[in-house]
């Protein structure tokens, strides 16, 4: 028995293996005469679903680009996959795609992004800006950088060019962060404590107040920035929280200045805040634009919508996330026809100065350069809209 | 429908010549999938692999002695970050792996004290504030936590010229493989007699003269430990840890994989966290529905077989085993 269950052991294992063998393919992976495909991975479920409108905005610019023929006489295929926020699954999907896709573009959180980050060089595909923490990148191996290129302001200097703004141009005295307790929030911290102490006294924290991301009755934080006797709240927080602790201040009547991280610029603010989001500064992240503040913002919101109806009213993150495919698709122009790995990196690095169909801070790639973009942006909500108040303000690029 | 003759008849941990068949195909299979699979398949079986350690450990404390638990995110946040700043001294990975499964059954032992006077729900909440309490602790001290940029851990370099896909896979496959066989060691050893003792009723067991306090703090220890070093595989193979990836989700998903793969059973275990890593994977596509296709097929699964995968499978043998008879 041991001799013969041995050999149909080897028959099934042939029988159900065989089929699975998928031979190489030649040529560039994602690349065909007709078709260059740019994957994408990003919540579309789980607790950062709302964010998952990036990928449908960047999703409906390639439309776009494909009604009006493509580039360079391919069509732009997106592999779209949902990670639901999760690194495993996001990793996971990045290995389903790969020898499949061209690029991948706008992978979005920290954790996502920090987990996956060595898939890039380790496989020779590009990836064409990410939605998380910059600071990751600052000592990154530069061989493995060759293959990262980023769009997005650092938390730090934004903190910093927020808080300064508010002690020279509102008068602020006291400060309180009110902030999420992980690294998000404490960079905020550490970029306004970090302008404090530049301000030479002017001004000082006189509360730091955090938060969990699982709590939603925030009355008691409410209290604690109003015993702080600040004149100035600073928002580091998700947009459900924004919204939460302005409307818990309201309650007690301690209506302070308010300023608020770029994640809380999307003017639907409105919509979940409600009236306490009248007056607010929020920032402008350098990478994207505010539709219903610049032209080029709601130009390009139009056509989004045009090809996808489900971005309207979230028009915000749908230019958000086609900046990333604005990104991949100017570098799929410059690279020509001969797509090669090698041609796209060059491409994109040949990056200068250049707006995305007009939209948010000027940015610059090279091949000593990867943070293309680090730039931010004062806005002011006033009657539904989110009005620029200052010029972008171009920090250093990080890496 | 099994005539057991000896005891030694009763330890085999294979019975039947046919079973052998399967058993070897299927390893037989595993050996050979990064040959002949696509990569991605490699790269999910061995998140299966490394997911399989904690469902086995979650089983012998939920199946086998009965004692319902939720701190399971707790246990593996313990074990991944102890694996995680041993390794960044320095420690050789089976020494880091062993010590983050030590530390984490000996936070089980804490946790299992409830355990000795509290059943059931009670049990359940009181093992849920641990899952909690740890994720905040972690999320709130920078030092444990590694600090804003969380944990970067070295991974290992492949050996004897394997990609690293392929080497992750074989050695996840081996680990998972060495704790499958323990815990069928377990369950045919006295300690597994005790466990489901305990569990089929408390009072009897230690009428006939099981330990109570011993066998259930052991069940919470070991569990725990399987746990732990799940959580230390699971970060050697990330090469990244933050506090956010031990939610309170992290929990349920191991409890799914315990219930939905058949409590009380080995296999059921293997089945288990098949199920929860290849469903939200294998749907990805579906995109916003994941979770509603996952949530489905969970209700699908627990109403036409109440008894979990492992329960499906036994019917199917058994049909098999007596037909063309039924």
């Amino acid at each position: 028995m041991g001799k013969k269950s041995l050999w149909i052991g080897i028959l099934l294992v042939l029988f159900v293996a065989v089929p699975c063998f998928n031979g190489a393919s030649a040529g560039v992976p994602g690349v065909t005469d007709t078709e260059v495909v740019i994957g994408w991975s990003t919540p579309l479920s789980g607790p950062a679903a709302l964010w998952g409108v990036t990928a449908l905005g960047g999703k409906a610019y390639a439309d776009y680009i494909n009604s009006q023929g493509g580039v360079n006489g391919r069509k732009i295929k997106v592999l779209l996959k949902d990670d639901g926020y999760n690194p495993t699954r996001a990793l996971s999907n990045l290995q389903e795609m790969r020898g499949k896709v061209f690029a991948v573009t706008g992978l979005l959180g920290t954790a996502v992004v920090h987990t996956c980050r060595d898939f890039f060089s380790e496989n020779k595909i590009p990836l064409i800006t990410a939605y998380a923490n910059t600071r990751m990148w600052v000592n990154y191996p530069k061989d493995k950088l060759r293959y990262i290129f980023i769009a997005y302001p650092d938390y730090e200097d934004e903190a910093h060019f927020l808080t300064s703004y508010a002690i020279k141009e509102l008068g602020t005295k006291k400060i309180a962060p009110f902030y999420q307790n992980d690294d998000y929030g404490k960079m905020g911290v550490a970029g306004i404590e970090k302008a404090v102490k530049e301000s030479g006294g002017k001004a000082k924290i006189v509360a730091r107040v955090p938060y969990e991301v699982t709590e939603r009755a925030l009355g008691t934080h409410a209290l604690k920035l109003k015993e702080s006797g600040a004149d100035t709240v600073l928002l580091y927080t998700t947009m459900t929280h924004g919204a939460l602790i302005l409307k818990e201040m309201g309650k007690i009547g301690f209506r302070p200045k308010a300023l608020a991280t770029f994640t809380l610029g999307d003017p639907i603010m409105y919509k979940i805040a409600g009236e306490v989001w009248e007056g607010v500064y929020p920032a402008g992240a350098g990478n994207s634009g505010i539709p219903g503040a610049d032209p080029a913002a709601d130009r390009l919101a139009d056509i989004l919508k045009k090809y996808n109806p489900k971005i309207a009213g979230k028009e915000y993150l749908g230019v958000f996330g086609a900046v990333s495919m604005i990104y991949t698709v100017e570098a799929l122009k410059r690279a020509g026809r001969n797509l090669s790995v090698e041609g796209m990196i060059k491409a994109m690095e040949s990056i200068k100065n250049y707006k995305p169909e007009g939209v948010g801070a000027p940015a610059t790639f090279g091949p000593n350069r990867r943070h293309g973009v680090n730039a931010s942006r004062v806005l002011h909500a006033e009657g539904g809209k989110h009005i620029p108040k200052t010029e972008f303000k171009i920090f250093k690029p990080r890496f | 429908m099994d005539l057991i003759e000896s005891y030694k008849e009763e330890l085999k941990l294979i019975r039947k010549p046919w079973t052998r068949v399967w058993v070897g195909a299927f390893v037989l299979l595993l050996i050979l999938l990064p040959w002949f699979g696509p990569e991605h398949f490699t790269y999910t079986a061995t998140v299966i692999f490394i997911y399989t350690v904690g469902v086995l450990g979650q089983n012998l404390l939920i199946g086998y002695t009965g004692q319902i638990s939720f701190g399971q995110a707790g246990f593996l946040a313990i074990g991944a970050f102890t694996f995680g700043h041993l390794s960044r001294f320095g420690v050789p990975w089976p020494l880091a792996l062993l010590g983050a499964g030590i530390l984490a059954g000996l936070f089980g032992i804490l946790v299992g004290f409830p355990s000795l006077r509290l059943k059931g729900p009670y049990l359940a909440i009181a093992t849920l504030g641990f899952g909690i309490a740890v994720y905040q602790v972690f999320v709130n001290s920078e030092l444990l936590s590694g600090g804003r940029m969380g944990l970067s851990i070295q991974k290992i370099e492949p050996v004897f010229g394997l990609s690293r896909i392929t080497f992750n896979y074989y050695f996840n496959f081996l680990i998972a493989l060495f704790f499958t066989l323990a815990t069928y060691n377990i369950i045919s050893s006295y300690m597994g007699r005790a466990f489901i003792a305990v569990r089929d009723n408390d009072i009897a067991a230690e009428v006939i003269g099981v330990n109570l306090a011993r066998y259930k703090l052991l069940s919470f220890a070991i569990s725990s430990f399987y746990t732990g070093v799940q959580g230390g595989l699971y970060g050697l193979f990330m090469g990244y840890l933050e506090p956010n990836m031990f939610t309170f989700m992290e929990s349920i998903t191991l409890f799914v994989a315990v219930i939905i793969g058949g409590l009380a059973s080995v296999e059921g275990s293997i089945m288990g966290a098949a199920f929860v890593i290849l469903v939200p994977q294998v749907f990805s596509e579906y995109r916003e529905m994941v979770p509603v296709v996952y949530g489905v097929t969970i209700l699908i699964v627990l109403i036409f077989e109440p008894l979990g995968l492992y329960g499906r499978w036994f019917k199917m043998r058994l049909y098999f085993r007596n037909w063309p008879f039924r």
